[in-house]
């Protein structure tokens, strides 16, 4: 089974719901990368999305594009993300990690070799905002039909009749993408989200979590009965800052923010 | 994969979740358009009524015994604006009405696009915003002026490199937020389907009227046809109608700035690495480890680190060659035109002027070849001036 699977699976079994944050890989440097993912493991966050930079990050907002620049002016790479990636798990790390990153990045790698580069390093999902359901057959034929390392899907509140063609054949989680256009526009939430998030949910066999705009887990108690877990990128990028990258602090919000989001 | 939005292997719809039913509405309005009489009735009215169609396809008699060919010009820098630009804006906007849309949205450059697209936008009543680079403000302070005259808002774009990769990425995320009431129009061949299709439809005019021009004055096809490669609008539009006539070669100058092995140039075909930007497949600018390059060219129009689809497949499949000329060429060619035929061309054309005098080398004056000469060069003065002081032509 997949390492995001079988930790659903567990979650589901509790009858808790998904905390998952965004980290940007290599932002500050590599060293903090690894402590704030050892630190959030322990205070139960239950998946990482790993955002690997890019100069040209057309679905993020300010916050995440800044941060995606700063990692590369520091030397972040996708080698060195890999390399992280397998100190980490050679390390006894094993929260599931999602690599959310630009089709680019995996085009300029080779699709075949950064597919096979992800199911040897531990990488056990990827989310590629640019890379719709249609632009999606070479990169699932790379990957073919692996437990290691999985694509998780996306949705849109304009997804409309899209919703059950790509919740058809998704794997571990749908990701619900709960505002139109990019990353980080807190608070605004589409007006019909609630409608939307239902659909989805409706649709789909597997767990459906929302994300873009949620700080904290108050942001998510109108929407508790159709989602089954939450997505916090750009304002844990903001917070992460705003303490100096403290892993104690980044912790602390990851504990609070699940253990309000289960007593909802 | 849908195949109609590719190319071989480019092209495509490489665009987030939030965009694809909006590409598809899009696909559909411009299909069932351009197959609609009153449609391209009302186009073809706004080009000849508005833009001054159809241009000329000159006969440059002392270039052409310079050069040792027969050569013609094809004079898109008379059209209104300046530029072949304005023959997509039309066409774009139109959609965009047709479609009910009451706002457009536009990336640039050097400003160029942005002026057409706030002059269709003006023409037709519509609301307008132009995202352009920071650099490119302070570069452009005239075009940024003409646009504000014109009544668009230019939002200046604080992101990456501060350019036009930048400012198109701004433009696809405003896009994405805003699609509901809100028509993209992008100004090169470049894009997510249907757009390097669109452009190229609504730049095909260029080549449909040269053919006929040509045919009239020499009662055959032109030997070769050459434009410059920025995106691949003019270009694109120069190839249309004689990508199927075998005997016409077909040649795209992109721009090699200080020189291809310097690595400061435009030239996105000569390395020839495939990747994935503004929601296109296609050969792409790209260092080490897969970020995107900036480009250099002295022309701001032809500074863009990727090209068109069609134009990547094209290379692929030989129809087409693609080649390069430096800022100095480029330059040069300028001047000699300047000279010559008493035209002032824009810095970009002149790179397809550059390269028609080192080709002609290889032909006679029975043979013929069309340049697109895609803009005029009166928004290049200040940096003719600045170059040509440097080398000290003047003196």
């Amino acid at each position: 089974m997949n390492r995001i699977e079988s930790v659903l699976a567990a979650l589901q079994e509790k009858n808790e719901k998904a905390f998952i944050t965004y980290v940007t890989a290599g932002f500050p440097d590599y060293d903090k990368t690894e402590e704030l993912i050892r630190a959030q493991e322990s205070a139960g966050t239950d998946i990482i999305e790993l955002g690997i930079p890019f100069s040209d990050p057309v679905a993020d907002g300010p916050v995440i594009q800044a941060a995606s620049f700063e990692a590369i002016k520091n030397g972040a790479t996708l080698e060195k993300t890999f390399e992280c990636m397998e100190k980490m798990r050679g390390s006894g790390v094993n929260i599931p990690i999602v690599f959310m990153l630009y089709y680019n990045t995996i085009v300029h790698y080779g699709v075949k070799n950064f597919m096979d580069r992800c199911k040897a390093c531990g990488v056990d999902g990827l989310i590629v905002p640019d890379l719709p359901l249609e632009e999606q057959q070479e990169a699932q034929d790379a990957l073919g039909n692996c437990d290691e390392t999985i694509m998780i899907q996306l949705v849109a509140p304009v997804s409309a009749d899209r919703i059950p063609k790509i919740v058809g054949s998704a794997r571990g989680f749908i990701y619900c993408v709960s505002s139109m256009g990019v990353t980080g526009q807190e608070g605004q939430f589409h007006s019909k989200v609630i409608d939307y998030l239902s659909q989805v949910k409706a649709a789909s066999k597997i767990p459906v979590m929302m994300g873009f705009g949620i700080r904290t887990a108050a942001d998510i108690a109108p929407m508790k009965d159709v989602i089954d877990g939450a997505i916090v990128g750009t304002h844990f990028i903001q917070l992460l800052r705003d303490n100096g990258f403290s892993a104690d602090a980044a912790a602390e919000y990851c504990r609070t923010f699940k253990k309000e989001m289960n007593e909802l | 994969m849908k195949n109609e939005a590719y190319y071989g292997q480019f092209g495509g719809q490489y665009v987030p979740e939030t965009l694809m039913n909006t590409l598809d509405e899009l696909e559909r309005a411009f299909e069932e358009a351009i197959r609609d009489k009153d449609f391209m009735d009302e186009y073809n009215y706004y080009l000849r009524q508005y833009v001054g169609r159809e241009t000329p396809l000159y006969y440059a008699k002392r270039l052409s015994e310079a050069y040792g060919t027969k050569i013609y010009l094809k004079r898109e820098d008379l059209n209104h604006t300046g530029a072949h630009k304005i023959n997509n804006v039309i066409g774009q906007i139109l959609l965009a009405r047709r479609m009910g849309k009451k706002k457009v949205i536009a990336e640039t450059g050097a400003g160029q696009h942005g002026v057409a697209t706030a002059t269709g936008a003006a023409l037709f009543g519509m609301e307008c915003s132009v995202y352009m680079g920071k650099e490119d403000i302070e570069r452009q302070k005239l075009n940024v002026l003409r646009m504000e005259m014109l009544g668009a808002k230019v939002v200046s774009v604080e992101s990456g490199s501060n350019t036009l990769k930048d400012a198109t990425n701004e433009a696809i995320r405003t896009w994405a937020k805003t699609a509901e009431d809100t028509f993209y129009v992008i100004g090169s061949a470049v894009g997510p389907h249907p757009y390097p299709k669109m452009v190229k439809e609504f730049q095909r005019v260029i080549s449909a009227e040269s053919k006929r021009q040509h045919m009239e004055a020499e009662g055959k096809n032109p030997d070769v046809v050459m434009a410059c490669v920025g995106g691949g609008s003019n270009s694109i539009g120069m190839f249309a109608d004689f990508i199927d006539e075998k005997d016409v070669q077909l040649i795209g100058v992109e721009a090699a700035g200080l020189g291809i092995e310097t690595g400061k140039h435009a030239s996105a075909m000569a390395l020839g690495e495939p990747g994935v930007l503004h929601g296109m497949r296609s050969y792409l600018l790209q260092d080490k480890d897969g970020n995107i390059q900036l480009a250099h060219s002295i022309s701001a129009g032809l500074d863009y680190p990727g090209v068109g689809p069609e134009h990547a497949y094209l290379r692929d499949t030989g129809r087409a060659q693609y080649v390069s000329i430096t800022d100095d060429e480029a330059m040069d060619a300028l001047v000699e035109l300047c000279k010559l035929e008493g035209i002032i061309p824009a810095i970009e054309s002149a790179h397809a002027v550059a390269y028609a005098k080192k080709k002609a080398k290889e032909m006679t004056m029975d043979q013929s070849m069309i340049i697109c000469l895609s803009g005029r060069g009166d928004k290049d003065v200040n940096t003719i001036s600045d170059y040509l002081a440097g080398k000290g032509y003047l003196n």
